[in-house]
């Protein structure tokens, strides 16, 4: 368990620094975008698959993007970046990226069926799909921007130079 | 009266001129993936400095803005264009940075103005190989967090380089975007599909679904939905809408490559 939680910790972290290459971060946001990243995503980890209980992913992405928030917002003032810049790649590795696309993949497969018993199937799974997509990136927004609205001087006042 | 007048004239600039620059200046900020409640701060807060106040709507492709002096004397009204794709958070911070430095008055219009143009020249952006480097590892790692193996791990990180790559190279020569998402989704799910065809591991479906997962759209998606909290709904719209196109074309070059390999999504 713990040995996987690490490799959890280790694998979001590396997935942060590439997906927020993408986005041409400042520099000096790397480092903190896989210290947020792995920190979040063993999180939602551990409240997902620990021996006691087992949260429903929407739950454990809204608590871990509401840690990456917190987190985002007490170090952005320290290195006068704006929240987001931390805050956007360090949730990259929990966009519902499966789920987006076997949505559209459930919605084309029922045009293709014959049957009813075989359309509900595979418009059951676009609906399913499309539904855990949306409620997940809604948690992750909800989540992630509580934090900036509640410390809005930090948030906002983060890249004034003291 | 006539010293204040004076003074005032050399501190102020028009509202012409404030009206331009707060244009520039949204246009490369919302370009840059920045959210609508920061853009709006950051352009009150110039306006603010130079004593002047604004409105703006942001439209599907511009930003319509309005600024006026604080007497309402003067006003000046302009449309600027929206480029969609270009997120960086390079410049989004350098911006911020530059609105606060405005608003202190720490530096003068005609500074103001040259720093904007030193921002958006300079692009922070790394070396493309290095990029396709990383963009590879991070998808691969994807994998190992959606339970892959080695193998699985191993032919992800050579699909996403190859579509990477595409990616890059299409990019450069002006192929519209969503054609660039359904090839390269195409190319690295073709790729991916070698892990199941010749039987190296033990998760060839996890190296297929995740091969494709560097396309998501994932900035837009979030900041569609903080702009849908903050109650901008009708950026929220355009950029979830933005996202879903992506993200159907995505899927799009998946399920053409799954056909050809007589794969099920499902």
């Amino acid at each position: 368990m713990f040995v996987e939680f690490i490799q959890d910790a280790l694998f979001a972290a590396i997935a942060a620094i590439g997906f927020s290459a993408i986005s041409t971060p400042p520099r000096q946001a790397y480092l903190y975008c896989a210290l947020i990243a792995a920190a979040g995503h063993s999180l939602r980890f551990l409240v997902m698959q620990n021996r006691y209980f087992s949260l429903h992913i929407v739950i454990a992405t809204t608590l871990a993007a509401l840690l990456i928030g917190v987190l985002a917002v007490i170090l952005s003032s320290k290195s006068r970046v704006p929240p987001e810049t931390f805050l956007y790649p360090s949730l990259l590795p929990m966009i519902p990226g499966i789920y987006a696309y076997k949505t559209f993949g459930g919605l084309v497969m029922c045009m293709y069926q014959s049957t009813e018993g075989a359309f509900n199937h595979f418009f059951y799974l676009f609906a399913s799909n499309g539904l855990t997509c949306f409620f997940i990136l809604l948690g992750m927004a909800v989540g992630a921007t509580l934090p900036m609205f509640m410390m809005k001087k930090i948030s906002f006042q983060a890249t004034r130079e003291k | 009266m006539t010293m204040t007048m004076m003074t005032e004239s050399v501190c102020y600039p028009s509202t012409k001129d404030v009206c331009m620059f707060i244009a520039e200046y949204s246009f490369w900020l919302f370009s840059s993936g920045s959210t609508v409640i920061r853009l709006e701060k950051n352009v009150r807060r110039i306006a603010e400095a130079f004593g002047m106040k604004v409105d703006f709507s942001i439209l599907p492709h511009h930003i319509h803005i309005t600024v006026r002096d604080s007497g309402s004397l003067n006003s000046y009204t302009t449309v600027s264009e929206i480029k969609s794709g270009g997120i960086s958070f390079n410049i989004n911070t350098m911006l911020s940075r530059l609105s606060w430095d405005i608003s202190d008055r720490k530096i003068g219009f005609d500074e103001a103005k040259e720093r904007l143009g030193c921002i958006v020249r300079s692009t922070g952006s790394l070396d493309p190989w290095l990029l396709i480097a990383l963009v590879s590892f991070a998808n691969a790692s994807f994998c190992r967090l959606f339970g892959g193996d080695i193998v699985a791990m191993g032919v992800v990180f050579i699909s996403t380089a190859a579509g990477y790559l595409m990616k890059q190279i299409l990019m450069e020569r002006k192929v519209d975007f969503r054609l660039v998402v359904i090839i390269c989704s195409f190319i690295s799910s073709i790729l991916a599909s070698a892990d199941g065809l010749f039987s190296l591991g033990c998760t060839p479906e996890l190296a297929l679904g995740t091969s494709v997962l560097y396309l998501v759209p994932g900035i837009p998606f979030i900041n569609s939905f903080c702009d849908m909290l903050d109650k901008h709904y009708i950026c929220a719209f355009v950029r979830m809408t933005d996202a879903v196109v992506v993200t159907a074309c995505l899927s799009l070059g998946l399920l053409c490559s799954m056909m050809i390999m007589h794969k099920g999504m499902f």
